[in-house]
């Protein structure tokens, strides 16, 4: 079942469209990819599915009903890519507050809020004030009371920046709890590599338009060129074959593209052949940032990316 | 309805628990009063004045000057005959000196001049023409064969004019003029103090970028209505306490006000002033102009804490017009309390930009004898649709400005954001 359904969505500003006709399913209980560089539109998309704001045309659909902001925004736990809390007030109190606002009873949010401080070992700052915590600190807090209420959608914009990786870990254990707890989780983020490891399924955005869609797995055979690696110890300067091309050769490691209908173990016959001794032969899949470059191949939001 | 009363409730009890509250809450009528009494100690306490006169006309004697100068002690007279003390009046330890020439008894003079190293302002010139004009009367009563008898006559022989309100025979003008000045400065403050804190927390929430959090949960306009209703509850608070404290120290005052002199006269000041004006009409009058004017202008406060970014800077100049608008209030408060009935007043107590204040200042006088009730009706009514507009216009720009960061809007971009569907 999904848990939200997108149809067209559109949301145009004075200047540019933010977010022009993307559609998209997300699955109950899975944790959900949303990529793109910065300024691609995912902010906006996801400030209309927690009915902040209200989109120019299209239509969300949350757990099978059309999404009413005012009640449904009660299942759903938002934390923006800009983290804000209050300086002055006391962190015990804060967090109640928010609960609170989440249509949570006082004392539900009481019990909540402990269990969860005593999970994370934030017990001791109930009294302290946010101004005293560290970055790091009010990160965890923030997520904290972004999933306090139990909710059955969860967005996280960038979660993991300005943490470290002590933290982040922590963090992202919590993730896939939730997750095997029938929460949905999406996971927003320009930072492809975080994704590979957390999502299954991701939607990739580009100035405000869907150009990926689909299982991570599945992109990836998709996208993949037939290129393999092959350490070995005695790997001769010049290596030619009718079998495959050469794209890369280091001292002990060679990258090379099968050519077509070529099998995988026809290569390593020819290598025995040769009498090399192979210490590792693997299949080397795109990344996703090498994806998403190809597909947006020229525009400035593929340098960005280049660059890294 | 239920988020509104959440958010009010931090709104509230984080700014009364907080020391400064208790502090200016305390401080704040001290200060005023210190305010008050330390400018008129100051204008009492005049520095002397010593004046040589170098009489040449015959007129003034020392004897004479001696003897106004027990009248009137603020400027001391002393008859000298030496010509020098024109150029050494200074070191012989006088501030200034005269020289009277040569008069007509029948014409007098214009402009006799006080020669001063230093201005001392018309004041000082008034009192001392007057001390020289009771010697000079005196002589042409003299001259004219004017004795005492018909002196006393001629000064004392006039007629007086009290106004008689006949819709309200309690009606004690210079009592209403006080409590309605009170009054009017009183809202002033609260929309200037209250008002610039409204304001800031706005701007808070939008840098602090909790504004993005809490709007997930509520819709913007009741963030800021739940900021807004918050910060007046405060500062009614706030004022309730100073009743309070009026109506206690009154009521000790009473209890042994015939032991003190000064006591009692504060407490038959007050008396008379709770006896003179209709005071539940007054005070339930400012509870709504209070409250009214409040939303009127923090709403307007609140669109632009929400459209600026951290810069203190921005908030001021963007905020500027809208303090503006309080201060010209205030203006056309002074001109109504001198007039009550006059058309500024009645205008001024009508438009809800400037009503919460000049109509304070008018209520005082009496209703319905200086303030028909339909002007207080349709007063009340304008300040209802006004703040509901306020209101309605800042919220859409606050919809806007609170998620929107980097450069700062202009009016007519703010404009646009409060027009746009």
């Amino acid at each position: 079942m999904n848990i939200l359904e997108v149809h067209d969505l559109k949301k145009y500003f004075a200047t540019q469209k933010a977010v022009d006709g993307i559609s998209m399913n997300i699955e109950q209980g899975s944790i959900f990819g949303l990529l793109g560089p910065n300024g691609a539109g995912k902010t906006t998309l996801l400030r209309m599915i927690t009915g902040i704001f209200y989109q120019d045309s299209g239509e969300i659909i949350f757990n099978g009903k059309k999404f009413n902001p005012e009640k449904d925004v009660e299942h759903i736990g938002y934390m923006p890519e800009e983290r804000g809390l209050y300086k002055k007030m006391n962190i015990g109190e804060q967090a109640v507050y928010l609960a609170r606002l989440k249509g949570l009873s006082k004392t539900d949010a009481n019990s909540k809020i402990k269990a969860w401080f005593e999970k994370l070992e934030m017990e001791s700052w109930w009294n302290k004030k946010v101004e005293d915590l560290s970055k790091g600190m009010s990160q965890k807090l923030q997520f904290v009371t972004t999933v306090l209420h139990n909710p059955k959608l969860i967005i996280l914009d960038e979660p993991f920046s300005g943490l470290d990786p002590v933290n982040a870990n922590l963090i992202k254990d919590e993730i896939f709890n939730l997750a095997k707890n029938g929460a949905t989780v999406i996971f927003s983020t320009h930072r492809m590599e975080q994704v590979e490891e957390i999502c299954k399924h991701i939607v990739l955005v580009n100035k405000g338009q869907k150009i990926l869609d689909g299982k991570l797995a599945d992109i990836k055979n998709d996208f993949k060129e037939n290129i393999y690696s092959m350490q070995a110890d005695n790997i001769p300067d010049q290596v030619f074959s009718t079998l495959f091309e050469v794209v890369k050769q280091t001292p002990d490691k060679l990258f090379i593209k099968l050519n077509e209908n070529v099998k995988p173990n026809e290569v390593l016959q020819h290598f025995i052949n040769e009498k090399t001794s192979i210490h590792a032969f693997n299949e080397v899949l795109p990344s996703l940032n090498e994806i998403f470059i190809k597909l947006v191949d020229g525009t400035a939001a593929s340098r960005q990316f280049q660059k890294k | 309805m239920n988020k509104i009363l959440l958010i009010l409730k931090r709104e509230y009890s984080t700014r009364v628990k907080k020391k400064s509250f208790l502090l200016t809450t305390l401080l704040f009528p001290v200060l005023y009063m210190a305010l008050i009494f330390g400018t008129t100690y100051l204008g009492s306490s005049k520095q002397k004045l010593n004046v040589a006169i170098l009489d040449e006309s015959g007129y003034f004697t020392d004897s004479l000057l001696q003897s106004t100068n027990i009248i009137d002690s603020s400027i001391l007279f002393s008859s000298v005959a030496d010509t020098s003390i024109q150029s050494n009046y200074r070191k012989s330890g006088y501030d200034g000196y005269i020289i009277i020439p040569e008069l007509n008894w029948q014409t007098g003079r214009e402009n006799i001049k006080f020669i001063t190293n230093k201005t001392h302002g018309t004041g000082t010139e008034r009192i001392i023409e007057r001390k020289l004009n009771i010697i000079w009367s005196e002589m042409v009563n003299e001259k004219l064969g004017i004795d005492i008898e018909k002196k006393t006559v001629l000064t004392q022989s006039s007629i007086s004019i009290k106004e008689e309100n006949q819709e309200n025979l309690k009606a004690d003008s210079g009592v209403s003029t006080a409590i309605g000045y009170g009054s009017g400065f009183l809202i002033y403050f609260i929309l200037l103090i209250y008002g610039s804190q409204v304001m800031m927390g706005v701007m808070e929430e939008k840098t602090n970028r909790i504004a993005e959090v809490v709007i997930s949960s509520v819709k913007p306009f009741q963030l800021m209505l739940g900021k807004i209703v918050g910060i007046s509850l405060v500062a009614l608070t706030q004022f309730l306490i100073w009743v309070a404290c009026i109506f206690l120290i009154y009521n000790v005052g009473k209890l042994m006000g015939s032991d003190s002199a000064m006591v009692g006269s504060v407490v038959k000041g007050m008396q008379n002033s709770f006896e003179s004006v209709n005071l539940p009409l007054v005070l339930g009058c400012f509870a709504f102009y209070f409250m009214g004017g409040f939303f009127f202008y923090s709403s307007l406060y609140a669109a632009i804490g929400s459209a600026i970014n951290e810069d203190v800077r921005e908030a001021q100049s963007l905020s500027f017009p809208i303090t503006l608008l309080i201060i010209f209030a205030i203006f056309m408060m002074t001109i109504a309390i001198q007039d009550p009935s006059g058309p500024v007043a009645v205008w001024g107590s009508i438009i809800p930009f400037t009503s919460p204040i000049v109509m304070m200042a008018r209520l005082p006088f009496g209703v319905p004898g200086t303030v028909p009730v339909w002007q207080l009706v349709l007063s009340m009514a304008l300040l209802i649709i006004g703040f509901l507009c306020t209101t309605w216009l800042a919220a859409k720009i606050y919809r806007t400005g609170i998620l929107m960061y980097g450069k700062k809007p202009s009016w007519k971009e703010m404009l646009k954001w409060a027009l746009r569907k």
